[in-house]
């Protein structure tokens, strides 16, 4: 894989998977998650519907779509937060509601918002995660962990002293440090200045390096567009393409050579086709 | 009616109505429903038929409490140092607490600081007609006493100046704060007006004295009655006036009584009004800050709870050490013990009151026996209070962690198993707070040996309290746990402390979940009771201990099912059934 530096993901040709459009796609034996006709109801009210999609391990899934489009319901399912209406997920092979405390320890999932605890400080934060998650060898994984996300220096501090890009640095060093097989990212470079937008993108390539299947929602579309391997168009909670921009050019061929912005408004807006 | 307030007036009655819609919408949850009726039949037992059937010639229980000669001053003299909780600590900030949406939209908006103090003061109102209402009716039954409706006007003064009363120091107190030496110099006359009060009362004490010790030798109604009349003395009576001022009217026994006292309440109340105001205007003259530091201010002392998490040298409280293995949800009882911690000064409450009844325990062995009886009796009652107020106020449970759910449900962790860590963090807490009162008999023990009859079954005994005071803890915090997660949108979540003004609806909660513990511990009580019976003979003075045992291992064993049920109720509740709620 290469680094978001070096070139933008989405573009890359050759990074085809299992499938060409938006239609439920088949796992394979490596995938990491698989999403099999996941949907989830509020009443009468459907937030999500029939959403099927697997992610690999090195992958960079964007997850986006307007306000609304479910994107925050499918994450938080994936994070095994939410129980599915009806349809599977599969985390490393776990179904998460049936199998789901294995499930979850092998992923971590960032929101957009930090939770973090008033009374704890940064290393004490560390330190919680490191027994609920019974880290083996945290010791030696808390110091460079602090190091990449530039938390040292406050590693005494606790959260109601730290910035909302700290506070952001935290959360995600919390997730981190368990080595998941998943990371879910919400809005991941929400508060966080210049510099640590670089430090957050080259973690999260450094991450899918290292085999991480990830999944990213993001509303900020160049971001997707450098970092992510295949994007997944959500709109009215339904799937309305899938795959890398050249599945999608090959599926939406009117689009083909359009910049990421007018591929998205043209998926999700109001004339935008429902999922074929 | 001004701009700014039309729209404050707009917004608290439209978010007060559409909470209500939206509470009243959970009905058609069966399991709201079958809370709502059962809810319904507590309040018309407990405010409609219960007064009627346990009073006594038409005169209920709190009524011929409040008739008692001893009533009034003690009550003064209780108000009079629950006050000074506000001004001796680090007061109640959570007075000044306002939500994050308000503290966005207000603070910014051309709405100034006089107006923002109304607003609160208006808005606390609420919950003190709620307060009258259950207390009108609680303390109804009097034939002698005024009308309800004379009661119901006396009983909002004292709630109302307490409020502003609350308002008023938790202003100076910020202010002292956030201006340091110049808010200090402000502070300093109404912190001496307080400390000159309370050495008058202190004064009133000491100097009868030799008169609580001779009422020690008669009994505890006479040690109550001779403490009474120390507050009721010249210059005790003279510092507690304003607090007496308050509470005569609401135990007026006619309507004479009543009308001849209300203007002293009012006046009470009025200069409260006007001292809140007057600290106002200081505030915004001294005030430095933007508004926006200042809002940011309000903010952080409402996550804070209230409570500076660092001290002034800038040191962080310590906590137990957590191992890096071991099973993963201690994580989250170690947490919570960190934020009680950290959040109540804890550690340093239980030292002193650790220290303090030692020493009084010493003081008054030296003094007389009947003194150290009476230290003893209260020393238990205080322990019941405790057993059955406590977890109320110690919230750092689900009460604090629900509105994090979506944190919470991500972990690794079967609900049960995060339901049972968030459980025990408190009830380890709230276990020791309660054991350390039994330094007392141990202290009286020590000092005075002979003044126990069979020094053999002391230890017995304390041993039996040792073991049965977790299990009733655990039991208390399970029901209030529980009510929180079947009923987040009832229930009230986060770890803020609430004034005066809710303290008829914690009565209420108090009761309730007494009444559901009472059901709990019924086969617990049976089982001791029978142990204690049988084994009088084969077990001597260890029948108790055994009784204990039996009956705490019964009561953890009936808990450990509804863990369970609470647990699965964890999984199943949406991260939306809380974030709609709160």
């Amino acid at each position: 894989m290469v680094p978001a530096a070096e070139g933008k993901f989405l573009r890359r040709p050759g990074r085809h998977y299992h499938h060409t459009d938006a239609s439920p796609c088949l796992p394979s034996p490596c995938s990491v998650i698989e999403v099999e006709r996941y949907n989830k109801l509020y009443g009468d009210f459907a937030a999500v519907q029939d959403l099927s999609f697997v992610v690999n391990p090195g992958d960079v899934l964007g997850l986006v779509g307007p306000n609304g489009a479910g994107k925050t319901t499918t994450l938080r399912a994936l994070a095994g937060i939410l129980q599915p209406t009806s349809g599977t997920i599969r985390i490393c092979g776990l179904d998460i509601a049936t199998k789901s405390v294995e499930a979850k320890s092998r992923l971590a999932f960032i929101p957009d918002e930090p939770q973090l605890f008033d009374y704890l400080t940064v290393s004490e934060h560390l330190q919680f995660i490191t027994r609920l998650y019974s880290v083996k060898d945290a010791a030696a994984r808390i110091g460079p962990l602090l190091e990449e996300l530039e938390l040292t220096a406050k590693k005494d501090s606790l959260p109601t002293e730290l910035s909302r890009g700290m506070k952001q640095k935290l959360a995600i060093a919390c997730g981190l440090l368990h080595q998941p097989n998943v990371l879910l990212l919400d809005e991941p470079l929400t508060g966080l200045d210049p510099v640590g937008i670089r430090r957050m993108k080259e973690t999260i390539t450094g991450r899918a390096r290292a085999g991480t299947a990830i999944v990213l929602s993001s509303h900020l579309l160049h971001l997707v567009e450098e970092l992510c391997t295949r994007l997944l168009v959500i709109r009215k909670g339904r799937a309305v393409a899938f795959g890398t921009l050249d599945d999608i050019f090959a599926t939406h061929p009117e689009l083909a050579g359009q910049p990421l912005e007018e591929v998205f408004l043209a998926l999700t807006g109001d004339g935008a086709p429902t999922a074929p | 009616m001004t701009g700014p307030a039309s729209a404050l007036r707009y917004l608290w009655v439209h978010s007060t109505w559409n909470r209500l819609r939206t509470q009243i919408k959970r009905v058609r949850n069966p399991r709201y429903a079958i809370a709502m009726a059962m809810g319904l039949l507590y309040f018309y037992w407990i405010l409609v038929y219960n007064p009627r059937a346990s009073s006594e010639n038409g005169v209920n229980p709190f009524a011929n409490l409040m008739n008692s000669g001893f009533a009034l001053p003690l009550a003064s003299g209780l108000l009079f140092f629950a006050l000074a909780r506000w001004w001796l600590f680090k007061g109640d900030k959570s007075a000044l607490a306002f939500s994050p949406a308000e503290v966005q939209f207000l603070f910014p908006a051309p709405i100034s600081r006089r107006g923002l103090v109304h607003a609160k003061l208006l808005r606390s109102q609420v919950a003190i007609l709620i307060n009258i209402v259950i207390w009108s009716v609680l303390l109804r039954g009097n034939a002698a006493s005024a009308h309800g409706w004379q009661r119901a006007i006396a009983l909002w003064l004292l709630f109302s100046t307490l409020s502003l009363h609350r308002l008023g120091a938790a202003i100076v107190r910020t202010n002292a704060l956030e201006h340091e030496r110049a808010g200090q110099r402000r502070s300093f006359l109404p912190a001496a007006i307080f400390v000159l009060m309370l050495s008058a009362v202190a004064y009133g004490v000491i100097s009868q004295w030799p008169a609580i010790m001779v009422a020690t030798e008669v009994g505890t109604k006479a040690v109550l009655q001779a403490v009474a009349d120390s507050l009721s003395q010249p210059i005790a009576a003279w510092a507690l006036w304003p607090v007496r001022a308050l509470l005569r009217p609401v135990f007026a026994q006619d309507a004479s009584t009543w009308l001849r006292l209300l203007p002293f309440s009012a006046l009470v109340g009025a200069l409260h009004y006007l001292w809140v105001l007057r600290l106002d205007a200081s505030f915004e003259e001294a005030a430095l800050e933007a508004t926006q530091m200042r809002a940011e201010l309000v903010k952080n002392v409402r996550t804070a709870g209230g409570v500076r998490k660092r001290s002034t040298k800038g040191k962080i409280s310590r906590i137990p050490k957590l191992s890096a293995l071991g099973r993963p949800e201690v994580a989250i009882t170690w947490k919570n013990v960190a934020a009680a911690m950290r959040g109540t000064a804890w550690r340093a409450q239980t030292i002193v009151f650790l220290v303090g009844l030692m020493a009084f325990a010493i003081f008054t062995s030296t003094q007389s026996e009947k003194m150290a009886d009476v230290f003893m009796a209260m020393s238990a009652g205080w322990g019941v209070m405790l057993l059955l107020f406590g977890p109320m106020g110690m919230r750092f449970d689900l009460r604090q962690d629900l509105p994090r759910l979506a944190l919470l449900k991500a972990y690794p962790l079967s609900g049960a198993r995060i339901v049972a860590a968030e459980i025990a963090g408190v009830t380890i807490l709230h276990t020791i707070s309660i054991w350390v009162l039994m330094v007392v008999p141990v202290t009286l023990f020590i000092t005075n040996p002979s003044s126990f009859d069979d020094a053999l079954q002391l230890p017995v005994i304390l041993g039996a309290i040792a073991l049965v005071i977790p299990a009733i803890n655990a039991l208390m915090f399970t029901l209030h746990n529980g009510a929180a997660l079947l009923f987040p949108s009832w229930v009230r979540l986060g770890t803020e402390q609430r004034g005066f003004e809710a303290m008829g609806q914690s009565l209420l909660t108090m009761l309730a979940t007494t009444l559901a513990a009472a059901v709990a511990l019924v086969f617990p009580i049976g089982i001791a009771v029978l142990t204690l019976w049988l084994g009088s003979t084969l077990l001597g003075p260890g029948r108790i201990l055994v009784a204990a045992l039996l009956g705490a291992s019964l009561l953890f064993a009936e808990l450990w099912p509804v863990i369970f049920w609470l647990g699965s109720v964890f999984d199943k509740t949406e991260v939306t059934d809380v974030s709609t709620a709160q």
